[in-house]
């Protein structure tokens, strides 16, 4: 895993050093006080603004595993929300039908996103680009279709209600356990994409999404690389579903459209494809747009007839923003925030040097 | 001393920012000539006559210095479309007809240059009069013809377009030798019926200076020789790299290069 | 019998909407997943011209026509030009935010309350009695036939017509179309202004059939499956998998379960997806065309 040379000229000297997570000791202080400032937050923030903090770890769970199919590995799918909603359910049939405890339900999500993961896989050993995305969207109202129908035929016409999970006599349910719970799980989600990228498997899902034929012409698996892909990214974003119904403490088909699915694209879209970081920014960024959209239009005169189409007005300005982030920043934030950082660090020159054109 | 109708003066392209593939050539084509332009794969010939079509942006090339002139008009980074408008028609190297289009719709697509009818007597006249196979095989599908039945279809619907500059890319590529002469026949005589320049690009040094009048050979990106097909036909390196021939005269042997002991000394004509 | 002619309709219904996925594909390689919103917006946009000319009917009908044409040319050239050789996901996202947007712009213009254009426009929708007790709507009727038109004009037109040619041979090799003189820029937009006429035609005649609200976005996307089914490059595919997908959705309905009406569409695109993923009329070629 390179990075681009720092200006102050930190030269790494073997293989240890090129994969380590935190080189300097710059990336080791940040670090520090970074996670200084998230534990801190929780003692000093509003129940509301906590609740936006865990919903953004939860979406980066989601986003973070959709960058690694659909970023590193490059196959296409159009199925997340149908994915976080088989997590879900499985929480709530597993609930509702037998009693089974959070340290059952969850590991049960995540078999389940790992069956669901080969299904939705095997198309991809078939079929690319634009038709891959159609299978996984087909598979998606499947999942969905068969949600739907548990929920009807269990009588559950309005979702299925689920209790809070308990460790012992301990309840989660303030807003405070649950940040910790969810920063715990996306941080540890974070270092598992982490690793899964500086070990063989990133560099093989990296050869099979830059070009499929050479990977497999140098002896890349690729019909194994993909369908691991599949089934880790399904697994992870399963379990995203389950910890998303104990935090709802609700489960209801209505919660998986397609739209959920195109805000994880977004997600990653928005953030920069190919990056952690970026993953983690477009989870941040959908899932706080709409607030800062309702936000906005209080602040406009006339607030209160705004309440019926403050829908409409979301639908409209977050296609807005992804049709301009796609048309002038395909790179994201990431390509944002790498042009700022370029700019100081290239200062007082504008560009690199092109690159060596012999002349 | 006529102007000349196309004018390369040091040109440059670079792949991607990062490869040049033409570095600095500098070519003219005299109204009514056949000039062939000679190299190895990886010379930079097909990259010059995309650069002249306008063909550049899809592999992300760019002209970076230098000027390609049409009759006296700057056209480097014109659009393909514009270039057709112009009169310079590019007859590509791969995909040169619509496979799925039958022979006549082939003829049919190019934008015509006048209105229904009388457009379409003198397309028919053209195909008629250069390409009387043509008209036998109208409703045949375009990816269902042989080599040459292609590679007359492609010359054909270039033609439909009025060039007054026509562009050819690898004519013998793939060909029997046998069909190359028909089809390098038809050429001299579209060249002489219709007055239409004529830039060949060739691997095949044999093929091209049959029928040329100029010749320029690239290498590496540069034009390191230059003369009168009589002249490049008679240059003992020409002969030696490019004809498979050792010894002077156009009797000597040929000989395989790995008995020429010299083979990787330095060309002459850097010199 | 009736049932025969359900399946009609909504076949009729799914072919007029599945070649508005064909034209844009086979011209410019682009799958354009806001088909339905743009469908839904020509609907509306009768909904307001029909509350304009309410005394004149045609002239109604005629400018939301035109107007969708309009409409079709500019989300290409306004939008999709930008998009011409980025990669697939990002133009598939491109024309998903576009139809997000449509959606959203749609409920602020026209509010979400459902709409009557048909009462705007003072037409009556009588049902029509067939064979053997089997009824059929007015407007459904018009549908029918309004498919067949178009198909007919559409197959002679890219058949026959020198433009049609053009566009044919601009979706098989755009670079040397572009050498023959052919400007692909308008092709792409005569494309995209006709995909939206004929999706456009279709959304006015359902909500003149059976009222407008932004469900009908739903029809839109599962209208991509007989695309699909039928093969994304061949217009003749679009109206085979709009009849085989129709029929199965009919009868699915009627003999196993209603709930299956949103899912059967999908269930016979993943069947053909496995079996044979270009479509039973599509050039093979695509697959490997990323």
């Amino acid at each position: 895993m390179s990075r681009q040379p720092r200006a102050s000229g930190y030269f790494r000297t073997g293989y240890g050093a090129d994969l380590a997570l935190l080189g300097t000791r710059l990336e080791r202080t940040s670090l520090i006080v970074f996670a200084i400032a998230l534990v801190a937050f929780p003692f000093i923030a509003s129940p509301f603004q906590l609740d936006l903090a865990s919903q953004v770890f939860l979406a980066a769970i989601g986003a973070l595993s959709l960058m690694l199919l659909t970023g590193y590995a490059g196959q296409i799918s159009l199925g997340h929300a149908g994915l976080i909603a088989a997590g879900a359910f499985t929480v709530g049939i597993l609930f509702q039908e037998l009693k089974a405890p959070f340290w059952i339900t969850l590991p049960a999500a995540a078999v389940v996103g790992a069956l669901l993961g080969v299904i939705f896989g095997l198309p991809s050993l078939r079929l690319r680009g634009l038709y891959l995305a159609v299978s996984t969207l087909a598979l998606h109202f499947v999942v969905v279709y068969i949600g739907g129908e548990y929920e009807s035929r269990r009588g559950f016409s309005t979702g299925i209600v689920i209790d809070p999970p308990k460790i012992g006599s301990f309840t989660i349910g303030d807003g405070r356990s649950w940040y910790f719970i969810l920063l715990a799980a996306a941080a540890l989600t974070l270092l598992i994409c982490l690793n899964l990228l500086r070990a063989r498997t990133g560099r093989a899902w990296r050869a099979i999404r830059a070009h499929e034929t050479v990977a497999e012409a140098l002896g890349i698996g690729i019909a194994g690389y993909k369908l691991l892909a599949f089934v880790i990214s399904s697994a992870i974003t399963a379990v995203a579903g389950a910890l998303f119904a104990y935090y709802r403490g609700f489960v209801s088909v209505e919660a998986f459209s397609l739209f959920l699915t195109i805000q994880y694209l977004a997600m990653v879209i928005i953030g920069g494809m190919g990056s952690l970081l970026g993953a983690l920014l477009g989870a941040a960024f959908v899932t706080l747009f709409p607030y800062l959209i309702e936000g906005a239009l209080l602040a406009l005169p006339g607030a209160q007839g705004y309440a019926g189409i403050l829908f409409a007005v979301n639908y409209s300005a977050f296609g807005f923003v992804m049709i301009a982030f796609l048309i002038f920043e395909p790179l994201g934030l990431v390509g944002i925030w790498q042009r700022v950082q370029n700019y100081f660090l290239l200062w007082p020159f504008r560009h690199r040097s092109a690159a060596g054109a012999p002349r | 001393m006529t102007e000349a109708l196309l004018a390369i003066e040091k040109l440059e392209v670079t792949y991607k920012r990062a490869i040049t593939a033409v570095q600095g050539i500098t070519l003219t084509v005299a109204p009514g000539q056949i000039v062939a332009l000679l190299g190895t794969n990886g010379a930079g010939k097909t990259t010059t006559l995309r650069a002249v079509s306008g063909f550049l942006g899809i592999d992300d090339a760019r002209v970076t210095e230098g000027s390609i002139a049409f009759k006296g008009e700057r056209i480097e980074n014109a659009l393909p479309h514009e270039n057709t408008r112009r009169g310079i028609v590019l007859v590509p190297e791969r995909d040169k007809v619509f496979p799925n289009l039958s022979v006549a719709e082939n003829l049919t697509a190019p934008v015509p240059h006048g209105t229904g009818a009388a457009e379409r007597r003198r397309r028919e006249t053209l195909v008629s009069e250069f390409f009387p196979r043509l008209g036998e095989l109208k409703s045949r599908i375009g990816g269902l013809l042989s080599g040459g039945e292609r590679q007359m279809l492609a010359l054909a619907s270039a033609l439909v377009c009025r060039p007054e500059l026509l562009l050819v890319d690898e004519l013998s590529l793939g060909l029997a030798p046998v069909v190359v002469e028909d089809l390098l026949r038809r050429l001299t005589e579209i060249r002489r019926e219709l007055g239409i320049t004529i830039l060949i690009v060739e691997q095949s040094a044999t093929v091209a200076l049959q029928i040329a009048d100029y010749g320029y050979v690239m290498e590496n990106g540069r034009i390191v020789l230059d003369g009168t097909a009589e002249r490049l036909r008679n240059h003992p390196d020409i002969q030696e790299f490019y004809l498979g021939r050792k010894g002077g005269g156009e009797s000597g042997e040929r000989r395989s290069y790995r008995d020429v002991k010299q083979y990787r000394r330095s060309r002459r004509w850097y010199g | 019998m009736q049932l025969i002619v359900n399946i009609t309709v909504l076949a009729a219904i799914y072919a007029l909407l599945a070649c508005g996925y064909v034209l844009i594909y086979r011209v410019s390689r682009v799958m354009n997943m806001a088909h339905g919103e743009l469908a839904m917006l020509g609907a509306y946009l009768l909904y307001s011209t029909a509350s304009l000319f309410t005394a004149h009917p045609v002239t109604a009908i005629a400018a939301a026509v035109v107007m969708s044409l309009v409409v079709g040319v500019l989300v290409y050239v306004l939008l999709m030009r930008k998009m011409t050789g980025e990669m697939v996901l990002a133009a598939i996202l491109t024309t998903i935010a576009i139809g997000i947007l449509l959606r959203g712009l749609v409920v602020l213009i026209w509010s979400a309350a459902q709409q009557h254009p048909l009462q705007k426009l003072h037409f009556s929708n009588p049902s029509i009695e067939l064979i053997a007790g089997a009824r059929i709507s007015t407007c459904a009727a018009v549908l029918v036939l309004m498919t067949i038109l178009v198909y007919g004009a559409l197959f002679a037109f890219l058949r026959f017509g020198s433009w049609g040619i053009r566009m044919r041979a601009a979706g098989q090799n755009p670079l040397l179309a572009a050498q023959r003189g052919v400007n692909l820029n308008a092709i792409y937009a005569l494309a995209w202004g006709l995909s939206t006429l004929t999706g456009s035609i279709a959304g006015m005649l359902i909500a003149l059939d059976s009222g407008l609200d932004q469900t009908m976005v739903v029809i839109g996307l599962k209208a991509f499956a007989p695309a699909l089914v039928g093969g994304l490059d061949s217009l003749v595919g679009a109206l085979v998998g709009a009849v085989i997908v129709a029929a199965a959705e009919v009868l699915a309905i009627h003999y196993i379960d209603p709930l299956l009406s949103d899912v059967v569409p999908f269930l016979v695109l993943i069947a053909m997806l496995i079996v044979r993923p270009w479509g039973l009329f599509g050039t093979r070629e695509e697959l490997d065309r990323v």
